[in-house]
């Protein structure tokens, strides 16, 4: 097998934290070098944000930065490709990537899947709509999918325009590929909405495919469907039990932090690191201790987000002792956005 | 199915909305109603008390405000024997802000007292605080004579232009606390053609500070100073539109270093003894937009200090940031000396908290405005101290029609 989990998961947290450290600190003072804004904001800031020592101690940006401001670190007529997600309230995260930068996101995220997928590329079903361009741009939710396309042969989508499933489709699809692993794949919410009760009420058989799923969880623990349930009553029905999640965002395009096969920790690439924060001090959380979370990643040379501060809470579940090495952990949900309740808001707003 | 009102205090089912105007059709109140007043004078004992201060300390300005003798006072105004008579203007729709819960407080007191029937429109946005001030609104109605809950009423209802409609046609007076998306989307619903908007559009404000004045003030008298200034930007999570969002040093700038160096510090220790609690959300709230007035430009330096407080150089004067920046963080400026202030104030200015300045000083620097609108000039500490003049406006006056009366002959004994 030319590519095993080795590859882009091998690395104890020491280990990481000794390569990583050179490297980002290199990649933040290229981008100083490159973006004056990034640099003007390193330059007014204190070290208030990142006490620490180590990688803890690199300046983090707030990752709606990317929403507010084009922080680019190569000339305009250099970007190759825009990358857009939108957040809850509307406004995107624009990421800016040169042809090199998009290149080696792309083998990236091929490589990380490439150690639970294997080297072939497989069969592929979409638990969501084909890919369609709305305005000039994608929904968030479908350009996380078509970042995995080219892991797959065979896109098949199961999800039509008006939000129905299509058994025929899965059908047709598993006569297409009657022997061997198919991939599937989806935000987690889809396939829990979609795929599921499609497996359930069809007896689909599911027992050849590795399902990679992500997003929020929200919408699912309000319905009481936690990672566990999501697993049992998927393999209940369909006898899928190749499951994984991942986490990653735009702002750190290509960086995948690949889930364990049986829970909803994961677990950082060689060229990233995971860091807790303590809202209040900023200094880094213990072991077990909830806060934000921090993405360091080596990858982002085109744009300044190799530190950046997720508006997601999280914790650190263990070190050097799940399934892969580094540090194990686990996404408890998002931070609340604070409100600006200005003296502006007398008619607003539903009850 | 039309929208149904909710009627929060006095409670009662939900109402569709044109049969809630006929619930305080009574229009049995005059100005300065005395039984208004003893409504109002149990509230602010309530709000004067111990459990209410401690829970909110909002609810004690609010209750000083109507404290009995500023009552009286203001009942003596409203009825004195001037050349006319003042009379309550009908029925008053008021959409009071969501963030400075308070003002809700104000607004309604403020027109009860001046004898108007009143619908006020709580937002579902509202806080602990607004449910605080209806529970204590409607314990006081309990007791009170059946007058007050057949011509006051708070409501609720999600905006819906049916609603919005049906209470506008039937008002004599619509109130709007901003901002000014509010005020357009709440104006497209047309008044009766005798009727008027009160509107309170968006607004901000500074401190200043005369640094030779404050490096000259005895230690008691700074520390007071910082005392004010936390007062004034810490209620509210400073959005309050009297909320200074920035300071400015007044001197050359080895004064104005000094000064601010000093002021700081005891800032912090005022903060710190405090004891306050930033949620996690508002701590990055405030990284993002420091960091983009960096990014942008505009912020020098991007300092916090401790938890709470949050500090942005800005070199460049005229660069100030207006836009709510965030609980506790205030951008820093210098400029060297009074007059140059009248460059920075726009006219969206609403209050300027000052220290160290005379009176001339002020009085010509609001000159050199011309027609920019700078409404309250206040020493610094009384930035959030409601006044019946608020934007300019004398509420009481407002909330009342005057008739004017001339040609008379004398009294018969």
């Amino acid at each position: 097998m030319r590519a095993d989990r080795r590859e882009e998961y091998s690395l104890t947290d020491q280990q990481r934290a000794d390569r990583l450290l050179p490297v980002v600190r290199e990649r933040v003072r290229d981008h100083r070098d490159r973006c004056a804004a990034y640099d003007r904001i390193l330059t007014a800031i204190d070290t208030s944000g990142h006490p620490g020592t180590g990688l803890a101690a690199l300046p983090w940006l707030p990752a709606r930065m990317f929403k507010t401001h084009k922080l680019r670190s190569v000339a305009e007529h250099e970007v190759f490709r825009v990358a857009t997600s939108s957040g809850t309230t509307g406004e995107r995260s624009r990421v800016f990537l040169d042809q090199a930068a998009a290149a080696e996101q792309s083998r990236r995220v091929a490589s990380a899947f490439r150690t639970v997928l294997g080297p072939a590329r497989l069969p592929m079903m979409v638990v969501d709509t084909r890919p369609r361009l709305e305005n000039g741009a994608m929904a968030a939710r479908t350009a996380s999918v078509v970042g995995l396309l080219p892991l797959g042969t065979d896109h098949t989508y199961l999800v039509d325009e008006d939000g129905r499933t299509d058994p025929r489709a899965v059908t047709e699809f598993l006569g297409r590929h009657p022997t061997g692993r198919f991939l599937l794949c989806g935000t987690t919410v889809m396939v829990w909405h979609h795929l599921y009760p499609l497996a359930r009420d069809h007896g689909i058989d599911l027992t050849r495919a590795v399902l990679v799923h992500s997003g929020g969880w929200k919408r699912l623990h309000e319905g009481g469907v936690d990672d566990a349930t999501f697993r049992s009553r998927l393999a209940e029905v369909s006898g899928l039990t190749e499951v994984f999640g991942y986490y990653g965002m735009v702002e750190q395009l290509g960086t995948i932090f690949l889930g364990d096969s049986r829970d909803d920790t994961y677990y950082c690439p060689d060229l990233a690191q995971v860091i807790i924060r303590d809202p209040r001090t900023w200094s880094e959380q213990p072991v077990g201790v909830p806060g934000v979370i921090e993405v360091i990643s080596a990858l982002p040379t085109s744009y300044p987000g190799n530190v950046v501060l997720t508006e997601d809470l999280g914790v650190v579940v263990g070190i050097d002792d799940g399934e892969r090495p580094g540090r194990r952990f686990r996404v408890l949900g998002r931070l609340p956005r604070a409100e600006a309740r200005g003296c502006g808001d007398a008619g607003g707003g539903p009850r | 199915m039309s929208t149904l009102v909710e009627r929060l205090c006095p409670d009662g089912p939900p109402t569709p909305a044109e049969r809630v105007p006929p619930l305080v059709a009574d229009s049995g109140l005059a100005v300065g109603d005395e039984r208004v007043v003893d409504v109002l004078a149990s509230l602010s004992q309530t709000w004067l008390g111990a459990r209410a201060r401690a829970d909110h300390p909002e609810l004690a300005a609010l209750g000083f405000f109507l404290r009995p003798a500023q009552l009286t006072a203001m009942r003596a105004e409203l009825t004195g024997s001037g050349d006319g008579v003042r009379r309550p203007v009908g029925l008053v729709l008021h959409h009071p802000p969501s963030n400075v819960d308070a003002v809700l407080g104000y607004a309604w007191a403020l027109s009860a007292l001046c004898g108007n029937r009143n619908i006020v429109r709580v937002s579902g946005r509202a806080g602990a605080l607004t449910a605080r001030i209806l529970d204590d609104i409607a314990t006081a109605f309990a007791t009170a004579d059946p007058v007050l809950a057949r011509t006051q009423l708070f409501v609720g209802h999600p905006h819906d232009d049916e609603v919005t409609d049906a209470l506008a046609r039937s008002c004599d007076l619509r109130v709007i606390w901003g901002g000014d998306q509010a005020i357009t989307d709440l104006r497209r619903a047309a008044l009766p053609a005798h009727a008027r908007d009160l509107v309170f559009p968006n607004r901000h404000s500074l401190a200043v500070v005369n640094a030779a004045a404050y490096l000259d003030a005895p230690g008691w008298q700074r520390a007071r100073l910082a005392a004010g200034l936390c007062d004034d930007v810490l209620p509210f999570d400073q959005a309050a539109c009297s909320s200074p969002r920035a300071l400015v040093l007044v001197g050359a700038q080895p004064t104005a270093t000094a000064a601010w160096r000093d002021l700081r510090g005891r800032i912090r220790a005022e903060v710190d003894g405090r004891d306050l609690r930033l949620d996690p959300a508002m701590a990055v709230e405030k990284r993002v937009r420091g960091y983009g007035l960096a990014a942008d430009g505009v912020a020098g330096t991007v300092e916090f200090d401790g938890e709470v407080m949050t500090y942005l150089g800005v070199p460049d004067p005229a660069r100030l940031p207006r836009d709510w920046l965030g609980a506790g963080v205030l951008a820093i400026a210098r400029v060297d000396e009074c007059g140059d202030l009248a460059a920075l104030l726009t006219d969206r200015h609403q209050t300027l908290g000052h220290f160290g300045f005379g009176r001339e000083e002020l009085r010509a620097l609001c000159r050199s405005l011309g027609s920019r609108r700078l409404d309250r000039v206040v020493p610094i500490g009384t930035a959030l101290t409601f006044d019946r003049h608020w934007d300019g406006h004398d509420l009481l006056h407002e909330f009342t029609r005057h008739t004017t009366i001339s040609g008379w002959v004398t009294d018969a004994q």
